[in-house]
């Protein structure tokens, strides 16, 4: 149970960012980006690039993969998201499942990364790595993936609450014509947030990767279970789209504890309806704050 | 819209040509056959997302899960039961509107992105009850499944291409005459405007809802095809690829219509064969491809068919202008007064907007609700119109206590509703918007628009004529082929009255029509209205521009912070010193 409860923060942990990275461009552009799960295994085989083309530690390589995930998500806002919005709401999210077709049988082609999962170093010793606490053995990598991950929560809480650039992103977010009236670029505070959230993305596959595997097909379960967390937790508000991606990891290691994995995935795509329907605003948003 | 279902008319003879050609070249080919039989199952599919996307404008990523349940019900009774195909096929088909009916009630709690979401998961779950389901193979599938017999005729090789395309080009027929109806006209409404389309009489709710059991339907049937003709079926051949797939199909072809879908599901035939070994290479394309015709080529294959400018209408016969030109005498149903409200309360949290306004307006009466800005005169009107609940208060019509029912409802009884934005329907031109009103008085079911009965026909013809008729009436005919979208505003607030007026309301409201209208405009507006009125129509104004109102009301009445504060003829309320406190404030 508690072995299982672990298992569920690392896997929730990747929804989690997932989650975080659909809040963010959602709040900035109002667009649910489908390929975000693709960018988590685009960023993970990022890291891999940087390990066996540079020998790069762990760290370098998770900084590189975030960094290129951050220029990544600045080429997918100017290149696609951005004409698309001029076609309105349907050619957009077309434009994002069209963004997941390339990503998910375009890395397949890159030499390097194949269309097969393959292993990336842990941040420390070995993957298999783990520490006893009473009979349940916790990776050490595990707990780097939730120590990065709330790592990662504070740097951008400091960024949007601390700092005038993501003060900034905020204002264009929440009201776009009243943010370019004080002389925000409200077209720069989207690319930006978008970059942000893709980089957040490929920090997700960076950290994850160790315990998951990068690479694969795994990126459309990603992003939706990432929406399903988002969903839960309230995907207006942040705290939210953190603790519903985690709960729907733990949710789902429980599951397939019970059932099969042919069950437990189905399961936890009903959350989805489920949640969508009962309390649209998800667990930590206000009544009444659901858009479109 | 009647421009691209024309286009769609115009393509269609030459798909089929085109069909016949392939299905003749392709008779010594088995690889052509079998890939031209697939063009042809998926596009039945096809055309189902198509209608549902591009004229209702609800997205659904779970278009596989239909499918899946058509397919599977074929594998299952063919092979379990060894019934025939004919009878599973259409359990199958009718099993897959019934879900289409329930996902359809769910998605009307979605919009965007969400309902996007939330259909992808409807086929994420399908997907998984398939591939657990022991009863149905689980996730070895289920093979063996008997070839589709019509006759004497094995349905297999050419002989399935023929069939499949025969299936497909009838679909298509149907659809066809199901968008040119009143059914088509729905949904277009509700595509354009949901609550204007509401105020014409369109329950909105039910012809989504019925979009995507019709969507739901055709994947069924394409399943149903597709299990007979490969003799098997497993879970991964109906899991999200094959949603997207079709979602490429229709993207490439165009949304909307037929012609865009049949034309998506060949493109993607011919490609699947041509490029079959660059495996992975051939999805990036068809990203990349689906990601440059969203932006570029919104209106996809089918688009680069359509007439840019629809063009002026041809002049009436003579005898339809005799007709038009006589008034068109409405008389209410009963002899109850056209509205009776009774201590109507309307609260926004804790904010009064509407506070305890009675009032009865008497048959064939022009009365107008005047008062300074923010008096509740629209919220009044919203909830006479079932738009939002009342908070308290009965609101009778003609007789009948309409309190909590929907705008729709409301607006079949005979009541017309102009709003103060103009809500016109903007992808359709001004004739259509107009139709679309007049469809109000107009029955035909889903089923004689689907078939092309003589119902769907009359309803159509008597819809066109009395738009066109009000149209010349009002004297807008020079217009009437221009897109609303383009309309300069003083003609969108005569159109959205004539689309009100084609309705044959005996009631009806009207918000603010003279805003924003030159010296010109209000004195045609002030015709128009009167005649209205002297056709019997009682009439309730809201207006801001006194001239106007002191000048053609019967009645005035004056809101003011949710209360009513006069009542009487118009030099009465002109000269109460409430009413002059209330616009010009008061000394001390």
């Amino acid at each position: 149970m508690l072995q299982l409860l672990v298992a569920g923060l690392t896997v929730g942990s990747g929804y989690a960012l997932v989650a975080l990275g659909i809040h963010i461009i959602l709040r900035a552009t109002r667009i649910v980006n489908f390929a975000q799960g693709e960018f988590v295994v685009v960023g993970g085989l990022f890291a891999l690039t940087f390990v066996q083309l540079f020998h790069a530690n762990a760290w370098v390589a998770l900084v590189g993969a975030t960094a290129a995930g951050f220029v990544l998500g600045l080429v997918y806002e100017r290149l696609i998201l951005r004409p698309a919005a001029r076609q309105g709401e349907i050619a957009l999210t077309i434009a994002t499942i069209g963004t997941v077709f390339v990503l998910l049988y375009g890395h397949a082609l890159v030499p390097t990364w194949g269309s097969l999962p393959q292993p990336l170093p842990a941040f420390t010793g070995d993957v298999s790595d783990a520490l006893n606490v009473g009979g349940v053995s916790i990776q050490y990598q595990s707990m780097w993936v939730l120590g990065l991950l709330f790592a990662a929560l504070g740097v951008m809480y400091l960024f949007f609450e601390r700092t005038y650039y993501g003060k900034a992103i905020r204002a264009a977010a929440n009201n776009p014509i009243g943010a370019r009236l004080v002389g925000i670029n409200i077209t720069s505070a989207r690319a930006v947030s978008v970059g942000i959230a893709i980089a957040v993305a490929a920090f997700g596959g960076a950290i994850i990767g160790p315990i998951t595997l990068v690479g694969g097909a795994a990126g459309v379960a990603i992003a939706i279970k990432g929406f399903v967390g988002a969903v839960i937790g309230g995907i207006e508000s942040p705290v939210g789209c953190v603790v519903g991606g985690l709960l729907v990891g733990v949710v789902e290691k429980l599951l397939q504890g019970q059932f099969s994995y042919g069950i437990a995935d189905p399961l936890v795509y009903s959350l989805l309806l489920i949640g969508l329907l009962v309390r649209p605003q998800g667990l930590f948003g206000a009544a009444g704050a659901v858009r479109d | 819209m009647i421009a691209r279902l024309r286009a769609d008319g115009r393509v269609l003879p030459v798909l089929i040509i085109l069909i016949v050609a392939f299905g003749i070249i392709a008779r010594s080919n088995a690889t052509y056959a079998q890939a031209g039989t697939y063009a042809g199952i998926y596009a039945v599919a096809a055309i189902g997302l198509s209608i549902l996307l591009g004229n209702v404008n609800q997205i659904s990523l779970g278009q596989a899960g239909f499918f899946g349940i058509g397919a599977y019900a074929v594998a299952f009774f063919t092979t379990t039961y060894s019934w025939p195909f004919w009878p599973a096929a259409i359990v199958g088909v009718i099993a897959a509107a019934i879900v289409g009916l329930g996902l359809g009630f769910i998605a009307l709690r979605f919009r965007g992105h969400y309902l996007a979401m939330a259909t992808l998961a409807f086929g994420l779950i399908a997907f998984g009850i398939f591939h657990e389901a022991k009863i149905v193979g689980g996730a070895l599938g289920i093979n063996n499944i008997p070839y589709a017999q019509a006759g004497p005729l094995t349905i297999s090789g050419i002989t399935a291409y023929w069939f499949a395309w025969l299936v497909a080009i009838g679909i298509a027929l149907l659809s066809l005459n199901l968008l040119r109806g009143r059914t088509g006209y729905a949904f277009e409404g509700t595509r354009n405007d949901e609550l204007a389309a509401e105020v014409v009489g369109v329950p909105t709710r039910r012809y989504k809802i019925f979009a995507f059991a019709y969507a739901g339907a055709l994947a069924g049937l394409s399943g149903a095809m597709y299990a007979a003709f490969l003799g098997l079926i497993v879970p991964d051949a109906v899991s999200v690829p094959l949603s997207i797939d079709i979602l490429l199909m229709v993207v490439l072809g165009g949304m909307g219509g037929v012609s865009g879908a049949v034309i998506g599901a060949a493109l993607i035939g011919f490609l699947d064969i041509a490029g079959h070994q660059f495996e992975n290479t051939r999805e990036v394309a068809y990203g990349i491809l689906v990601i440059i015709v969203v932006i570029a080529i919104p209106g996809g294959m089918v688009g680069i068919f359509r007439r840019a400018r629809p063009q002026p209408l041809a002049p009436m016969s003579p005898e339809l202008a005799r007709v038009a030109n006589r008034p068109r005498i409405v008389v209410p149903p009963s002899d109850a007064p056209p509205l009776a409200i009774e201590g109507v309360v309307k609260r926004f949290g804790g904010l009064l907007a509407v506070d305890e306004v009675s009032f009865t307006l008497e048959r064939g009466t022009l009365t107008s609700l005047i008062g300074p800005n923010g008096a509740g005169k629209t919220t009044l009107f919203n909830a006479i119109n079932g738009i939002g609940r009342l908070s308290g208060g009965s609101v009778r019509i003609a007789g009948i206590d309409v309190s909590g029912w929907q705008p729709h409802r409301i607006a079949q009884l005979g009541v017309g509703r102009t709003f103060q934005n103009a809500r016109l329907f903007n992808d359709m031109t001004v004739l259509e918007n107009v139709v679309a009103g007049a469809f109000r008085a107009e029955a035909s079911s889903f089923t004689a628009d689907l078939f092309g009965l003589p119902q769907a026909r009359r309803a159509e013809r008597a819809a066109n004529e009395r738009a066109r008729a009000t149209l010349a009436r009002l004297g807008l005919e020079r217009i009437a082929h221009i897109y609303a979208r383009d309309l300069p505003f003083g003609d969108r607030r005569r159109v959205e009255v004539a689309r009100a007026r084609a309705a044959d309301p005996w009631l009806l409201f009207v918000d603010e029509p003279a805003a924003g209208l030159n010296a010109r405009e209000r004195a045609q507006l002030q015709d128009d209205l009167l005649r209205i009125r002297d056709e019997g129509v009682t009439l309730l104004l809201i207006e801001h521009d006194m001239k106007l109102v002191m000048s053609i009301s019967d009645r005035v009445m004056v809101l003011k912070f949710g209360r009513l504060i006069a009542d009487g003829t118009a030099s009465v309320v002109r000269n109460d010193p409430e009413v002059v406190a209330a616009y010009l404030g008061t000394a001390g």
